[in-house]
């Protein structure tokens, strides 16, 4: 055969292969690729701060804890149902000292899994688990804390440190206070840290807000958030880590939010992607109450974007506080007249703290970080955190309505466990110097007047998580539950700290003219609280 | 005439409607119901979101933003159960939170939905009109990067994908962005990118997307026991996720396991009748030589095709498919073409390819098939290209590309695969 005939044999043969086989049809494994359809709004339950919490330790002179809350709703049912913080994230507690609106100190925390369940289960535990290093708990997270200050670079401040675990209930985990304990770690130099599961302090009734929509108030008194647990990382700290200039008398007044981090990764120009150390902010909490007065709905994506020193410069930010939208709402429902605009004590309240050297209408110097006296006032920036002034003393007796019922130590100066963010809001709706007009309707408030579960009296303070189903209606009390609330423990030494500045009223009347000037805040309030609320609804 | 079109409208509606809930309940399996007192599955938030907002809209009927959640998740939904009678009310509900407010996450939602529907160019529309009202909407850019991709802008998605992870890292943007790098042929750095999203993923159907695009990932690499770890451990998060079932049964097939594959793809197809899991289904039977089971299974795949129109969505390379499948090359290619002029993608031009060899005219197909084959490294593309290049006579390009199918994945389809390396021994040997 020549080779040109070979050739031609070849070619009819290897056609003949191709004919006589079975036609492929339809997909092969490349359909996968013709219309990937990826999950577009996956949960990513993980980097979802629910709640900020700033408070003068009670029970500990000098020192001051932050509580910061992730991972809403957890469902208490135990089984494989357990709730790891990220791995791939950064989780953030910022602290501004000088008004900058840049973090002066900043507590770093990154997770790691242990997970030993191997391909043969699925369980979170094979067996009681009766101690944090217990072989029956086959899934454990550890964590790293860094800390970085003045801008300076992070130093590790512990390793594989425990996180306490989710609470799979009293069978497989029969003493769970012992397991919160052995989380709770003493770093020298006297920080207290706490990561893991816990009772979502938050309280509230979700449906008392309905009434804007057109429902009605007869199924007040419930808390909806009831029975869920979340994922805890709380710290503390003396005053000097987080005061500018380590001087907590001179500059008792601190700005404190939480903020999600995520690696950034980067597909284009280079030719392989990157993943560094350089981290993008994919959310951001501070004061609760002003997330959506701050940014509604169109802007809540770049709110969670931004870091707060950017906030002044986005004009839609600014107009939101001086000219809330909601306040029109609430005329239309309640005929409560809208206070004249712009709102420049609302700009106090959550832009500036309160303070009168910013020459806003509210005239009472309580929280805001120019009134430290090693500020620079030309480098102050309007941003919003929660603030705290932690020269006010512990009050004896907590008011859940904090600083409108006279006790300047409660929201909104930083925020205790049990502050009443909620009843804060309606309760000065009710004396609201501006209005002069009650809602009757809502003068009980949401009727929940304080969570479910009792905080506990010392550090981490929030109650253990719960473990009964929510849906089951049983009781969901932990046997262990602590005896006092950590804002009504008396402290236990007189507190070391005086009021902030000589030029500061911090008595009972500076507390009056505040709640005045925040009642003509408080519509905003309630409608703030309201988006707000819807906000934590659609999280479901 | 306006009397006359309204009652034609009406009555095709009707028609629709009642074809399309016979064709779904006599298609469509229930779910397997989980015995009670057995492990309970992880908690699935999508559901329990779905729950939650209708639950608050019938108390609430004006709240925008519920609504606007509720139609985004019947999309997610539609996606993981491959049930596309969600689309009309995905889009009831998203339509009536814009009746309500303009907002981005409502637009979002409608991009989301024509993307499902195979209306790219209005996904593209919705996901600009959502940025201009939040250009910080890391779900818009996603709507605009799946949008990009199908219409054939990859620069431009490449673009979005990237906006995407600098506004919001996460799940979602790591997978597109993972599927960005495999296109461009990148799969080291698309395995490490969806590992990554793997890793963040909570919800079980989340876990099973991961799990399975890894599968895929493998797959594509002729990896079959690296491909039938991750099916195995996606199906243990989420046992009744279908595409993990359908990997799990092309394995099955790859390995020799016919009659497993067969009676895989065959539970697939019952239970989610959609034209891919039946066409799947069909090719299993074909190469079992079961040809009249086959065919039956086509007729269905053109049913199912007809369900997911009547409820919106247009997808005519599905149709094409179909009708390669049943012999019909004129009209397998006037579909490509309509699909290929709407979606210039790449496996639009393959099966364009395949249609217009099939159909004899291999001189056109040629374009198509190198278009397909030169734009992503896949062993069923190189395998078009190579039949193509037989018809014409053009050895050297079939020895080429039969030797890259070997080299990608000769596991690549159950009927094709045998065949490809048949034809490869015979043109190896001989030249």
């Amino acid at each position: 055969m020549t080779t040109r005939s070979r050739r031609a044999a070849a070619f009819g043969a290897t056609a003949l292969v191709l004919a006589a086989t079975v036609a492929g049809l339809g997909p092969s494994a490349g359909s996968a690729s013709s219309h990937r359809e990826a999950p577009l709004i996956a949960s990513d339950p993980a980097a979802d701060n629910t709640d900020v919490y700033a408070f003068v330790s009670p029970d500990r002179a000098g020192y001051v804890t932050f509580i910061a809350n992730w991972i809403p709703f957890e469902e208490p049912n135990g089984g494989p149902n357990f709730y790891p913080f990220a791995t791939d994230a950064a989780y953030k507690i910022n602290v501004d000292s000088d008004g900058d609106a840049k973090p002066d100190a900043v507590f770093r925390w990154t997770f790691k899994n242990d997970d030993r369940r191997g391909t043969k289960t699925f369980l979170y535990n094979n067996g009681p688990v009766t101690s944090l290093d217990d072989e029956n708990l086959l899934f454990r997270q550890t964590y790293t804390l860094e800390s970085s200050f003045g801008g300076g670079p992070f130093r590790t401040r512990i390793k594989d440190a425990p996180v306490a675990p989710s609470w799979t209930g009293a069978a497989s985990m029969p003493r769970y206070q012992t397991l919160r304990d052995q989380a709770t770690v003493t770093l020298q130099g006297g920080w207290k840290l706490f990561a893991g599961q816990a009772d979502d302090p938050f309280f509230l009734d979700l449906r008392a807000f309905d009434l804007l929509y057109g429902g009605d108030l007869s199924e007040t008194g419930q808390d909806t958030v009831a029975g869920f647990n979340v994922n805890t990382i709380a710290i503390q700290v003396p005053f000097k880590d987080v005061a500018l200039g380590g001087d907590a008398k001179r500059n008792p007044v601190i700005g404190v939010w939480s903020t999600t981090d995520r690696n950034r990764v980067r597909i284009t120009g280079d030719s392989t992607p990157t993943m560094g150390d350089d981290r993008v902010q994919v959310s951001r909490l501070g004061n609760p109450l002003v997330n959506e007065l701050v940014v509604p709905a169109g802007l809540k994506d770049a709110f969670n974007s931004i870091s707060p020193d950017k906030d002044a410069g986005i004009p839609a930010v600014v107009k939101r506080v001086t000219d809330p939208e909601l306040a029109r709402l609430i005329e239309g429902i309640y005929k409560i007249p809208a206070p004249a605009t712009p709102r420049n004590d609302l700009v106090e309240i959550y832009l500036t703290g309160i303070t009168t050297k910013a020459k806003g209408p509210i005239k009472a110097d309580l929280n805001s970080q120019l009134n430290n006296k090693d500020v620079d006032p030309n480098r102050f920036r309007p941003s919003e955190m929660l603030r705290l002034n932690l020269g006010v003393p512990v009050s004896a007796t907590p008011k859940r309505l904090g600083v409108l019922d006279g006790d300047l130590q409660g929201f909104p100066n930083g925020r205790r466990l049990t502050d009443d963010t909620v009843d804060i809001s309606l309760q000065a709706v009710e004396g609201a110097a501006q209005t002069g007009k009650l809602v009757d309707a809502l003068a009980a408030g949401d009727k929940v007047d304080a969570n479910d579960q009792r905080f506990g009296a010392s550090f981490p303070y929030v109650a253990l998580p719960n473990v009964a189903a929510v849906n089951s209606g049983a009781s969901a009390s932990p046997p262990t539950a602590p005896a006092a609330s950590p804002a009504a423990a008396p402290a236990t030494s007189p507190p070391d700290m005086r009021p902030v500045a000589a030029d500061q009223n911090t008595g009972r009347d500076a507390a009056l003219v505040v709640a005045a000037s925040v009642g003509g805040a408080a519509a905003l309030l309630f409608l703030v609280t309201l988006g707000w609320l819807r906000r934590r609804a659609r999280r479901i | 005439m306006p009397r006359l079109l309204r009652i034609l409208t009406i009555v095709s509606l009707t028609a629709a409607a009642v074809f399309t809930a016979g064709a779904i309940a006599g298609l469509r399996e229930a779910p397997p119901v989980r015995p009670a007192g057995t492990t309970a599955v992880p908690a699935d938030r999508q559901a329990q979101a779905i729950a939650r907002a209708q639950d608050r809209l019938k108390v609430l009927p004006r709240d925008h933003a519920t609504w606007a959640a509720l139609g985004v998740a019947y999309v997610e939904r539609a996606r993981v159960t491959a049930d596309p009678s969600l689309y009309p009310r995905a889009e009831g509900a998203l339509r009536r939170s814009l009746s309500l407010r303009s907002s981005s996450e409502a637009l979002v939602g409608l991009g989301a939905l024509a993307n499902a529907r195979h209306e790219f160019a209005a996904a593209r529309d919705h996901a600009l009109a959502a940025l201009r009202l939040n250009e910080f909407s890391a779900d818009a850019y996603g709507v605009l990067a799946d949008a990009y991709t199908q219409l054939g802008s990859s620069a431009a998605a490449t673009r979005a994908v990237q906006k995407m992870l600098d506004l919001r890292p996460g799940l979602a943007a790591y997978a597109r962005a993972s599927y960005d790098l495999e296109q461009r042929g990148s799969l080291a750095e698309a395995t490490a990118l969806m590992r990554r999203a793997l890793d963040a993923a909570a919800d079980p159907a989340d876990i099973a997307f991961c799990r399975d695009q890894l599968g895929d990932l493998a797959w594509s690499r002729g990896d079959l026991a690296g491909a039938s770890a991750e099916y195995a451990a996606g199906l243990a998060a989420a046992p009744t996720y279908q595409p993990l079932l359908r990997g799990k049964a092309r394995v099955d097939a790859a390995s020799g396991r016919l009659a497993h594959a067969t009676a895989g793809a065959a539970s697939v197809a019952q239970r989610t009748p959609t034209p891919d899991t039946l066409l799947e289904y069909a090719v299993l039977l074909r190469v079992a030589g079961r040809t009249a089971d086959a065919d039956r299974q086509l007729g269905l795949a053109a049913a199912a095709h007809r369900v997911f129109e009547a409820n919106g969505g247009r997808d005519d390379l599905a149709g094409a498919q179909i009708a390669l499948g049943r012999g019909d090359s004129r009209t397998a290619v006037r579909l490509a073409e309509s699909e290929l002029s709407r979606r210039p993608f790449l496996e639009v031009a393959d099966v364009l390819g395949q249609a217009l060899h099939a159909a004899g005219r291999d001189r056109e197909a040629l374009g198509y098939a190198r278009r397909a084959a030169s734009g992503a490294p896949s062993a069923a593309y190189a395998y078009h290209l190579a039949t193509v290049a037989l018809s014409l006579g053009d050895r050297s390009t079939a020895l080429t590309q039969l030797r890259r199918v070997r080299e990608l994945n000769p596991y690549f389809s159950p009927a094709d695969g045998p065949t490809a390396a048949r034809a490869l021994a015979a043109l190896e040997a001989r030249s």
